[in-house]
């Protein structure tokens, strides 16, 4: 349990600038998510914290003690890698207890600390068993346990769940989380999978090429993304972002493509305008005040319907809970309430202001899930 | 081949591959077959034409080899040179093999192809600079210079034979070797050696074979000392019709050994080669 500082990392591979300057600060026992884009530099980030790679400037911290520049082995960390890196040729216990091994632990300790971590991961019949004739969430497992056994200051995940198939990785999500609440160590979790950001994570890093895009809770960056980048990326649909402007008298906004989205409430800024407007598909609400669109694509799902719409020449996606009567080929009435839009600056895609909240209302108390 | 590859174009294609494969080994084999025939023969059997084929076999040559001109002492010679370059070339050429796999793939390609380049001297190119460096030192008909010889014209090949399956395993387990608290030797020693068997011995296997089977090389650097049986059995041939059954037995009693080895560790070596060939 630590807390870990990374003060301005900065990476190129020769001349190829893959980190340029970044800070971040993570509390003692946080479980943080390195997310973003393929390239964004959160594996490099991940690499430069276990000391894998060395970094062309900037400083490490980890329980306020400067690692940059000493070995993996001298840091106090311990990695779960996306292939997990099993030692193909030892049993599942000599894999978990090999560090133990390495720091001259005598085998009857050794014995004892993997024990007692196969329990907390239900590996224990399988300690004799070799990698290859264990399953991949097997596998997983005892990479696992082997950073337990370590008892590191910290743990640094690298997309594990990457080679599991869906029905495993929502299984091997909860039993990470659960694992965090046991153990309280910090986490640091790097995934492109932004569903696995925000079930995990207390704390999202938003990056994308090289830099950060936001950092903060995983509701923060849902209700309050800070750019265009961080509003598309975080939720699944993704957010509907239209340029445009915002018209005269606020209450109304015109597309690019020309489509005209009436608002339910008059907007107090932006107004005049050229913004993108961003719509959650599922902040949709069937509305006779709303603006018509035609139906295109309906995707049931089950508890939901995903409906793609068009709007002018403007294609916008929105999610339906229940089962709407709406089919494909109809026109349909649909809004978005006014408190529930982001407005994000044309020019630097900023977000503009504060979210307007009604006049009282706590931020998200409407909110879906 | 699966057997179902082999009946791809149906059974009859099966069996006319089959049939194939054994008319081209038999003509592989030919050569072979020739001498173990003349091995046994009397000489005036031997140079009939067309070939006897019936003939009375005699083991006389077989036993005058092996037992009245030294062949013990000569195959002696033979697998202490051939098995102190497997022993010195193998685990140097390990290191070499991999750190040349960890390297970036553009610094490593040109160092492997200087290798290979080296590889393609021809042997008598080389033969003579050694031999004067081994006059100078007074290290003719020695076994150091001879096996010192063959470890550097062999290494190329064993280094470059080695690399291959070291590229094979994952780079992820060195750092997690590193994280687990291993220096690079420990990381080289404990977690990746192990896995690189099957490559090592197909790399000491060929090296085997290429350093019994040295002729130049020894005929050059060594002298009755340390003649090993390539050399040795040389001069059993010549313009004497009589000798020549005797040299088909020396070819054969050569032989012996090495597929003796070979059928003994044939396992190991199929087993390597064909673990490097699936990966690809």
């Amino acid at each position: 349990m630590a807390p870990l500082t990374i003060r301005q990392a900065t990476k190129s591979f020769g001349a190829l600038k893959v980190l340029h300057g970044v800070d971040v600060n993570i509390e003692d026992g946080e479980f943080v998510v390195l997310v973003g884009p393929s390239g964004c530099g959160k594996s490099t980030l991940l690499r430069l914290i276990a000391g894998l790679e060395d970094m062309t400037s900037g400083d490490i911290l980890i329980d306020g003690r400067v690692v940059t520049g000493l070995h993996p082995k001298d840091r106090d960390i311990a990695m779960v890698f996306q292939s997990y890196a099993l030692y193909p040729h030892m049993t599942v216990a000599e894999n978990m207890g090999f560090s133990l091994r390495m720091q001259n632990v005598p085998p009857e300790e050794r014995a004892r600390k993997v024990n007692a971590a196969a329990e907390i991961l239900d590996l224990t019949p399988l300690l004799e068993r070799y990698p290859k004739q264990l399953s991949g969430g097997q596998r997983q497992r005892v990479a696992m346990g082997r950073a337990i056994v370590r008892d590191p200051k910290v743990f640094l995940f690298d997309e594990p769940l990457s080679n599991l198939d869906a029905k495993l990785r929502v299984q091997m999500r909860a039993e990470i989380r659960q694992l965090h609440k046991q153990l309280k160590t910090t986490i640091v979790y790097v995934t492109h999978d932004q569903i696995e950001a925000m079930t995990m994570a207390d704390k999202i890093v938003v990056m994308r090429g090289g830099h950060i895009e936001q950092i903060g809770t995983p509701l923060d960056l849902y209700d309050r993304p800070a750019n265009t980048f961080v509003a598309g990326f975080i939720g699944s649909p993704s957010m509907n972002i239209l340029p445009g402007e915002i018209d005269p008298g606020g209450l109304s906004f015109s597309s690019a493509k020309g489509t005209r989205i009436v608002l339910t409430q008059p907007l107090e800024y932006g107004v005049g305008q050229r913004v993108f407007l961003g719509l959650r598909p599922e902040d949709f609400e069937l509305s006779q005040d709303g603006f018509e669109a035609v139906v295109r694509l309906v995707e049931p799902t089950g508890a939901e319907l995903h409906v793609t719409l068009a709007a002018g020449d403007e294609i916008l996606t929105a999610v339906f809970h229940g089962r709407p009567d709406i089919e494909e080929g109809a026109t349909i009435r649909v809004a978005v309430a006014t408190r529930k839009l982001h407005l994000f600056d044309r020019e630097t895609t900023l977000r503009l202001g504060a979210r307007p909240a009604a006049h009282g209302e706590p931020d998200g108390s409407e909110r879906q899930s | 081949m699966s057997n179902h590859a082999l009946t791809l174009g149906g059974r009859r294609n099966g069996y006319g591959l089959f049939l194939a494969l054994c008319l081209v080994t038999f003509v592989n084999l030919v050569p072979l077959l020739w001498a173990v025939l003349t091995s046994l023969k009397h000489p005036a059997d031997a140079f009939t034409i067309p070939p006897t084929i019936v003939f009375e076999p005699t083991l006389d040559y077989h036993r005058k080899v092996w037992f009245e001109n030294d062949f013990f002492r000569f195959l002696t010679n033979s697998l202490i040179v051939s098995l102190s370059t497997v022993a010195i070339s193998v685990p140097i050429g390990s290191f070499a093999a991999y750190a040349l796999s960890r390297i970036p793939r553009r610094s490593a390609g040109p160092i492997l192809s200087v290798l290979f380049t080296i590889r393609m001297f021809p042997h008598m190119l080389l033969a003579i600079p050694f031999f004067v460096m081994g006059t100078f030192l007074n290290m003719i008909d020695s076994y150091p210079l001879l096996i010192l010889a063959l470890v550097a014209i062999n290494q190329p090949f064993t280094v470059w034979l080695m690399h291959g399956f070291f590229l094979d395993i994952p780079r992820d387990l060195d750092e997690a070797a590193a994280i687990d608290g291993c220096n690079a030797w420990q990381a080289f020693r404990i977690v990746i050696l192990p896995l690189a068997r099957p490559g090592m011995t197909v790399a000491a296997l060929f090296s085997l074979l290429l350093s019994y089977n040295e002729f130049l090389f020894a005929l050059v650097l060594t002298g009755a000392k340390t003649k090993t049986l390539p050399v040795a059995i040389a001069s059993f041939g010549g313009e004497d019709v009589s000798a020549w059954s005797l040299s088909a037995a020396g070819a054969i009693g050569i032989m012996l050994p090495i597929v003796v080895i070979m059928v003994i560790l044939q396992r190991h070596l199929v087993r390597g080669l064909t673990a490097g060939a699936v990966k690809g």
